[in-house]
């Protein structure tokens, strides 16, 4: 065992020691210093892909179900769900009256690859009809202006709600409410803007305009066309009984026989988590590589410095020794300089790291306008430095392991005799 | 007859060079008791030092036995051998050996490191080693500070301050003047007179005729020991 007084011994030797040598030591620890950026950057990153994703996912609501014809995932047989039968507003409308755990049913019409028209310039979107429930939900939260009203929705008014996407591409000066889009011909007033929703590979969330479902059918038609219902739950927990009670209507609506596999999807947000998990481990895995390709290149440098200096040092350890320094004392001077050398490399490393976090984040939110980023935090989080740390400590405990076993094992007669 | 602390029998050092066998020591067997001062005389590389370091557990004999207050040498593994320099023995070298970048008072405390004494236990006894060596007023010197008879003097008290068995001195007057020689040897006839164990190699009569006991190397053989009853 390692008393104390050895122990303190030790770690002052190595501090002295770095100290003497402080310009050689700061630049031994070149690749632990790249090794740290790059893990705190890399967990900086997946924390802060998390946050854009959670975000994604409550805006659009966590709480949501939609059946649907089409399946999400694209995880069902294609041809399969090709041949599904239509789901039509009466359904639609059979489930909205039989539905008891849910607390809105709203059903949906989607024209995708719409246009609307503003002046002389269009722009390709979907064409979403739904009724005034769809202000409950998540997903319905404006930057401007309001969702339509019950009153609007029943008189199949000519107004429609933007998305963040379109609002964007037509206004890029602002002032979207009170002004006209034409949809298939058709003037339809804007009175509300949605709030950005979709991130990452969602942005197509964006690129939709919101009028009442009569409206839509007046200008897109019912005829040949597959509604959705969204489900609002109220609550995570809630997801599974509506889930349920939803699956069994459904089936006694479009008379599928016991046997036979639901011919519907009930799709939720949870469909893209697999999507985010994807892209998170490839952040990870060439991270991984990174850092570790530079921990050890790292770890040679550090290595190598150790063998100078327990070769500069042998005297002094032949010194120790004769006056009975044990094997382990000796190991452990050489283990804490290099466990020192690869937290200073580490200290280092913080603000390099936290400069770039913060420009990064400065250059998507201040300079290139992505809202979306501000949730991603400007500081590089407590846990990271931590883990930084210890990952460090360990890498130079195993870096020094070997000098330090060399010099622990010197015969101090030799060692003694040893001149520079 | 005093109790023996050391006890060597048919001891032998061979260092092997390529394929040519140097013998350092050939069968040397030998009693130190306590409170001895034994000077060890020899030409150049008669197996002086290589007798003191196997003395002073920092090598073992390529055979025979060394019993070091009974116990055998020959079978403690590194760890025991580093607790018996630490506790029973003192040395003093020719050339000081001390950390050039550490105070007196640093110096003298490092035994009591590794002893795993407490700070403020290390710092006192070693202020009083040094005291007795009369350095009081060097403690926050490092060596490059010192004259080479005041670090040794540094020296001496670092191998007094675990209270040993014995002092070993490979040639602790050689790098010093002949006045300066007197002042160290005076301190080691005091640390025997106070009761200590006191070996020291020398090539100087005149420093060897402070012993009691003189024991002449050749060739790695002793050649005569005998009693110094004329001592200084
Ligand atoms: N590590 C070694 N390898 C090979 N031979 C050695 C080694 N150490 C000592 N010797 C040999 O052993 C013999 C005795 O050496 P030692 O150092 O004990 O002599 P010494 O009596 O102390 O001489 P000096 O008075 O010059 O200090 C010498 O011939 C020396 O060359
Ligand atoms: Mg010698």
């Amino acid at each position: 065992m390692l008393r104390l007084s050895e122990f303190q011994e030790s770690a002052r030797i190595a501090w002295d020691s770095l100290r003497v040598n402080l310009l050689r030591s700061i630049l031994t620890t070149a690749g632990i210093v790249v090794g740290v950026v790059l893990v705190v950057l890399m967990g900086w990153t997946i924390g802060g892909l998390n946050a854009v994703w959670e975000q994604t996912i409550s805006i659009i609501g966590k709480d949501m179900l939609y059946i649907d014809k089409w399946d999400w995932t694209g995880g069902r047989n294609w041809r399969d769900v090709e041949s599904r039968k239509d789901i039509s507003l009466q359904q639609a409308a059979l489930l909205k009256s039989r539905m008891e755990s849910a607390e809105y049913v709203i059903p949906l019409a989607r024209k995708w690859g719409g246009s609307v028209v503003k002046g002389n310039s269009s722009l390709m979107c979907s064409i979403t009809g739904t009724t005034a429930d769809y202000a409950n939900t998540s997903a319905a939260t404006t930057l401007a202006g309001r969702f339509f009203s019950p009153t609007e929705e029943h008189s199949a008014d000519r107004v429609v709600v933007i998305g963040h996407g379109v609002y964007k591409s037509l206004y890029p000066d602002g002032n979207a409410v009170g002004s006209i889009l034409k949809i298939n011909g058709s003037p339809f007033r804007i009175i509300g803007v949605l709030q950005k929703q979709g991130f990452l590979f969602m942005d197509f969330i964006d690129n939709q305009v919101f009028i009442p479902m009569m409206a839509f059918r007046a200008v897109h038609g019912f005829f040949d066309r597959s509604f959705s219902v969204g489900l609002k739950c109220g609550s995570e927990a809630m997801l599974d009984i509506v889930r349920t009670e939803a699956i069994g209507h459904m089936r006694a609506i479009r008379n599928v026989p016991p046997d036979a596999p639901d011919d519907f999807s009930i799709n939720e947000m949870k469909a893209f988590d697999q999507q985010a998990k994807n892209i998170r481990i490839g952040i990870w895995v060439v991270g991984m590589g990174l850092t570790i390709l530079a921990f050890v290149v790292g770890s040679i440098g550090i290595m190598n410095i150790m063998y100078v200096s327990v070769t500069e040092r042998t005297k002094e350890i032949g010194i120790r020794k004769a006056i009975g320094a044990r094997r382990g004392s000796i190991l452990a001077q050489f283990l804490i300089e290099s466990a020192l050398l690869c937290m200073a490399g580490a200290l280092i490393a913080f603000p390099i790291a936290q400069g770039i976090v913060a420009g990064a984040r400065f250059l998507a939110v201040d300079v290139l306008e992505q809202e979306w980023a501000s949730v991603i935090s400007p500081l590089i989080p407590l846990d990271l430095l931590g883990i930084a740390v210890v990952v460090s400590i360990i890498v130079g405990l195993l870096a020094g392991f070997l000098p330090a076993l060399r010099a622990s094992r010197l015969d101090p007669v030799e060692a003694l005799r040893y001149e520079q | 007859m005093s109790t023996a602390i050391i006890d060597i029998e048919h001891v032998v050092k061979r260092y092997e060079m390529g394929d040519e066998e140097v013998y350092a020591l050939r069968d040397v067997s030998l009693t130190i008791g306590s409170n001895e001062y034994v000077a060890i005389m020899g030409p150049s590389g008669s197996g002086k030092s290589t007798l003191m370091n196997m003395l002073g557990c920092l090598d073992t004999p390529t055979s025979g036995k060394y019993l070091f207050n009974g116990a055998n040498v020959a079978e403690m593994n590194d760890d025991d051998l580093a607790s018996i320099r630490n506790k029973e023995i003192g040395f003093v070298f020719q050339t000081f050996n001390l950390l050039p970048r550490a105070t007196s008072l640093k110096n003298v405390e490092l035994p009591l490191v590794y002893a795993g004494v407490s700070a403020e236990e290390r710092t006192r006894r070693a202020q009083e080693a040094l005291a007795r060596v009369q350095l009081s007023d060097r403690m926050g010197h490092k060596p490059n500070e010192l004259s080479g008879g005041q670090r040794q003097r540094v020296a001496i008290a670092r191998a007094i301050v675990t209270a040993p068995s014995i002092i070993l001195a490979d040639e602790p007057t050689g790098n010093l003047d002949t006045k300066t020689g007197h002042d160290i040897m005076n301190l080691f006839r005091d640390l025997w007179k106070a009761g200590n164990t006191v070996i020291l190699v020398t090539h100087e009569e005149d420093i060897a005729q402070h012993a009691r006991r003189i024991i002449r190397l050749r060739d790695g053989r002793i050649e005569s020991d005998i009693t110094n009853h004329n001592h200084a």
